[in-house]
């Protein structure tokens, strides 16, 4: 089957899927949903797996209506890496959210719905990776977009939820917006929507500020810093399965087009390097200082994804960095890492949203503090959010430990080759960052991890929480396989990762293939070396399980220094755990306290309330006085919606007379 | 091969010699170089008592810690005697394996429920995040000197040329010397002979562990310290022959111990607000390396 017809039976999947979930009873909906997730993944990772191999899958669409007529529909190498993970992490989305969703049985029209726009949601996130021609992306970016709102405001009788499905909205709409004024631009600039034919403007001195348009409207969806205000209200509100597949992959779209848009330039990539690889760098710091202070789990991973995407960002700008300098190995290394990363932070998010999910399940709260001993009632979701802990920060014997290596190669490959004082500068600058950002990392999925999971529970929940349901725990048992088989054999999927860079970026020089080879050999090194530490571990924990066997082992309390009454609110907090970091970072990461100061007149004590909170200071200090001076200025014009009928007629009049106007002075062509 | 077993060899006596270095400089004989050694075959031979509110994860994280430090060892070659492993790239992993261990050492202090503990896992968290930095410039500044990323290849190559270069490789020392201090919670930034839990980073952690699991996090300390002896004795050994790296090999050895046991004599421990900007040195020193380094290569433009 031909790849542009793939796309119509997936879209006729798609209408099925809405027929049937309409009509089948509230019971089987989300088998429905999986049902026809699995079929669209199916049916569009075949040619995904084809283009992977090296058979680029292309196919066209006629119609006539647009702008040149035929729609391109491709699938090459790096569309089908990310196709392949939207497909994997859409199924299990649906998988844990079939489960997820059982305890909101009461809302039986969300359910139906929230169903109908996940598949959508999934379907449209592959047509994004399809197309080529403009407007066929714009709308399937929209679509995109919408369904995801949906999804997140799930719960919209809650206000804060629909207030962050709002700002979501709109941030989205900004990014549309930029990408748009690119795809305008790119047509007048080459009578060409296809995305592609950014290739052949590039020559032009303005060239780069159509770049610099996409690069915006990707960039906000990807959550890079300025624009990233939306990932931290969003991904809370959402539904616990559907921030694992938002953070899992709709933020990687923007990276797709990101790396879309960088394979097409053809000058100056140093410089965008340079440039690309600081923003990334601070991305980085900034989402993981932020991730490290929060005591609402979710929100604290919203901003750990962030910080993912600095580091994608690190790999991305690094590559540019090593094409700028005809330096092929850095380029790989910096590109490979980025795509390993796109694919490992899918896989760890995930898993850590969809444990954090089974808490938020059986617990009902979001916050930290209420928590603690879960380990003991949840044994399996503990493990599986240790595990993406131990993953996403980096270490050995884990899949993102393989990423991080191939990052910190090229940039140290890139310090060796340096051109020039400030490059090498930035270079070392960047590794100080990345290892930063591994050991605050640390700090912050210690905290999650220690005070949700470790010690005694803090207070008293409203019922004993329970192990998740099976259907919740399988997809988690299948991401895990997949992170291990990457921390095991990385030198099978860095080979498909050469291949995407090899047909996406052309420009590369003849691959320098010794050079290529010792990286191989090193990857492999360090998938044997993984299992050889858990022999390691395996015969150390067998010496000290023979040499314990016959002593004697007894149990008692936790030693409380001689203090005999320890009640469990005296345990060490998120909040106290982090807070000699937040102090050290308290430039960035300003407390605030909430509490009303004890009057004078008050004779008798009252009961009170005392809490802190760290506010985002990119929010409160640049985004938020930006839009209040935009919504200012924008009052001014609010006459002009204002409702009557009469004055919309007279809009269009106005309208026709300045184009009879313009036509009659030329000022129209 | 040659250097795991050095490693393990110094790790017996190294902490004696410090102790022997404590005991002379207040003026007391001191315990045999042997004492702490014996101390910890003690403990490796007792049972266990384990607090109610454990989990698994205290049971497991001291042998995880143990066995990351092995395999960290494993990386650090001898002279031109390669490590057991090497590849390009190696102290990523070097720095990332000593994470995973103290990654699983923080949450089993966490998984007491005991607020002293959750404090030290705080602070080590906190120190050892900050030291890494430090660390990877000075191994950024040794592959930009000798244009090589793994151990083996970068102290095998290491040569001193010029006055800078020395300087280089004092500075270096220093470094290391520093950033083995802080890894170990000694004396600058912790004193583990303090009695008071508040004032404790590492030995706070481990407050609740005993027996057999408390020996192998105590044996870890020694460990430890020959590693980072080992890693400095590499910036003097190059590719001496072996009948002259051997004994400088020790003789650093040891001049670290006793250097660790003056220190420890004579400066007092700084307030615990105080330690980030102290660590903050640290990075600062190993970024007027990295310059050195480019004065070096005459990369200054």
């Amino acid at each position: 089957m031909e790849v542009s017809q793939i796309v119509l039976v997936t879209l006729f999947v798609f209408l099925g899927g809405i027929i049937a979930l309409s009509v089948v009873s509230e019971k089987h909906r989300a088998l429905i949903a999986i049902i026809v997730v699995v079929i669209n993944a199916l049916l569009t990772s075949i040619p995904s797996v084809l283009a992977l191999s090296g058979q680029v899958q292309l196919g066209t669409l006629l119609l006539p209506h647009l702008p040149g007529q035929v729609i391109n529909v491709r699938i090459d190498s790096l569309s089908a890496w990310f196709i392949l993970i939207i497909n994997f992490t859409s199924i299990n989305g649906a998988l844990f959210g079939s489960g997820y969703l059982k305890s909101y049985q009461h809302l039986k029209t969300n359910i139906g719905f929230h169903w109908i726009f996940y598949i959508l949601f999934h379907i449209s996130m592959i047509w994004v990776c399809m197309f080529d021609h403009g407007i066929i992306f714009l709308i399937s970016w929209e679509l995109m977009s919408i369904s995801s709102l949906m999804l997140v405001i799930f719960e919209y009788q809650n206000k804060a939820t629909l207030k962050a499905g709002i700002n979501y909205m709109i941030q989205m709409h900004l990014s549309v917006v930029f990408l748009t004024m690119g795809f305008i631009w790119l047509y007048t600039e080459t009578g060409s929507f296809n995305l592609s034919s950014l290739a052949s403007v590039v020559s032009n001195n303005h060239s780069i500020w159509i770049f610099v348009l996409f690069f915006i409207g990707f960039a906000i969806k990807a959550g890079f810093l300025p624009f990233h205000t939306w990932l931290p209200h969003a991904h809370p509100s959402a539904p616990s399965h559907v921030s694992g597949v938002m953070s899992g992959v709709i933020v990687k779209l923007g990276i797709f087009g990101i790396f879309r848009i960088i394979s097409y330039i053809n000058h100056d990539w140093f410089i965008i390097g340079e440039v690309i690889l600081s923003l990334s760098v601070i991305t980085a710091l900034y989402g993981i200082i932020n991730a490290a202070v929060k005591y609402d789990f979710k929100k604290s991973l919203a901003f750990c994804t962030i910080e993912n995407i600095g580091i994608i960002g690190i790999g991305m700008g690094l590559g540019l960095i090593g094409i700028g300098t005809q330096n092929e190995i850095i380029a790989i290394l910096g590109f490979g890492g980025a795509l390993l990363h796109v694919l490992n932070h899918s896989l760890f998010k995930s898993l850590l949203f969809f444990s954090a999910g089974s808490v938020y399940q059986q617990t009902h709260t979001r916050n930290i503090e209420k928590l603690g001993g879960l380990i003991k009632t949840m044994p399996v979701t503990a493990f599986f959010f240790l595990m993406g802990a131990l993953a996403i920060g980096g270490l050995p014997l884990f899949n993102g430990f393989i990423s991080e290596y191939l990052l910190y190669s090229g940039l140290f490959k890139g310090l060796l080759s340096g051109t020039g004082i400030s490059h090498v500068i930035l270079i070392v600058l960047s590794i100080v960052g990345l290892v930063m950002v591994g050991g605050i990392s640390i700090i912050s999925f210690t905290k999650l991890f220690g005070v949700m999971f470790l010690g005694n529970p803090r207070t008293e929940l409203q019922h004993e929480p329970r192990e998740a349901s099976f259907i919740m725990l399988f997809p988690q048992y299948i991401i895990v396989a997949l992170m291990l088989s990457i921390a095991f054999f990385p030198q099978f999927y860095f080979g498909h990762v050469l291949d995407i860079i090899h047909s996406t970026f052309p420009n590369l020089v003849a691959l320098n293939n010794v050079q290529i080879g010792v990286i191989n050999t090193n990857l492999t090194t360090i998938g044997h070396l993984s299992l050889y530490f858990i022999l390691l571990l395996l015969v150390a924990f067998v010496v000290r399980f023979i040499l314990l066997r016959k002593r004697k082992i007894s149990s008692c309390e936790t030693w409380g220094c001689g203090y005999v009454a320890p009640v469990p609110k005296a345990q060490y907090t998120g909040r106290s755990y982090a807070r000699s970091f937040g102090n050290l970072f308290g430039f960035v990461v300003i407390e605030r306290k909430n509490f009303k100061r004890i009057s004078k007149a008050l004779l008798y004590p009252t009961s009170r309330k005392f809490s802190t909170y760290y506010f985002d200071l990119l929010e409160k200090y640049l985004v938020m006085p930006l839009m209040k001076r935009i919504s200012f200025v924008m009052n001014y014009f609010q006459f002009i919606q204002n409702g009557k009928i009469q004055s919309y007629v007279i809009y269009g009049l106005f309208f026709i007379l300045i184009v009879f106007i313009g036509t009659v002075f030329h000022l129209i062509k | 091969m040659l250097s795991f077993l050095l490693i393990i060899l110094v790790s017996i006596f190294f902490m004696g010699l410090v102790i022997r270095t404590k005991s002379l400089a207040s003026g007391r004989k001191g315990p045999g170089i042997l004492q702490p050694m014996k101390d910890i075959v003690r403990l490796w031979k007792k049972g266990s008592v384990y607090s109610t509110t454990t989990s698994i994860i205290f049971r497991i994280a001291p042998t995880v810690y143990f066995s990351s430090i092995i395999m960290a060892i494993l990386m650090i070659p001898h002279g031109n005697q390669p490590g057991i492993i090497s590849f390009g790239g190696d102290f990523v992993l070097f720095a990332y394996i000593l994470a995973l261990g103290k990654f699983l050492m923080i949450i089993s202090a966490l998984d007491t429920g005991s607020s002293f503990e959750g404090m030290g896992a705080s602070r080590e968290a906190l120190f050892s995040m900050l030291v890494e930095p430090a660390f990877f410039i000075i191994m950024g500044s040794l592959a930009l000197f000798t244009g090589h990323t793994s151990f083996y290849d970068m102290f095998s190559v290491l040569n001193y040329g010029s006055y800078i270069s020395y300087l280089i490789g004092a500075l270096s020392t220093f470094v290391l010397i520093l950033i083995a201090m802080i890894e170990n919670s000694r004396m600058p930034v912790d004193d583990p002979k303090t009695h008071l839990e508040l004032t404790m980073i590492h030995e706070v952690m481990i407050l609740d562990n005993s027996g057999f699991d408390l020996g192998v996090i105590l044996y870890c300390t020694p460990l430890k310290f020959a590693m980072y002896g080992a890693l400095i004795a590499n910036f003097f050994i190059g590719s001496l022959p072996l009948q002259i790296s051997l004994p400088l090999f020790f003789a650093i050895q040891i001049v670290f111990a006793v250097t660790v046991g003056i220190l420890e004599s004579f400066m007092a421990r700084f307030r615990m607000s105080h330690n980030p900007q102290f660590i903050f040195i640290l990075t600062s020193v190993s970024l007027l390396i990295f310059f050195g380094v480019l004065l070096v290569l005459g990369k200054f433009i």
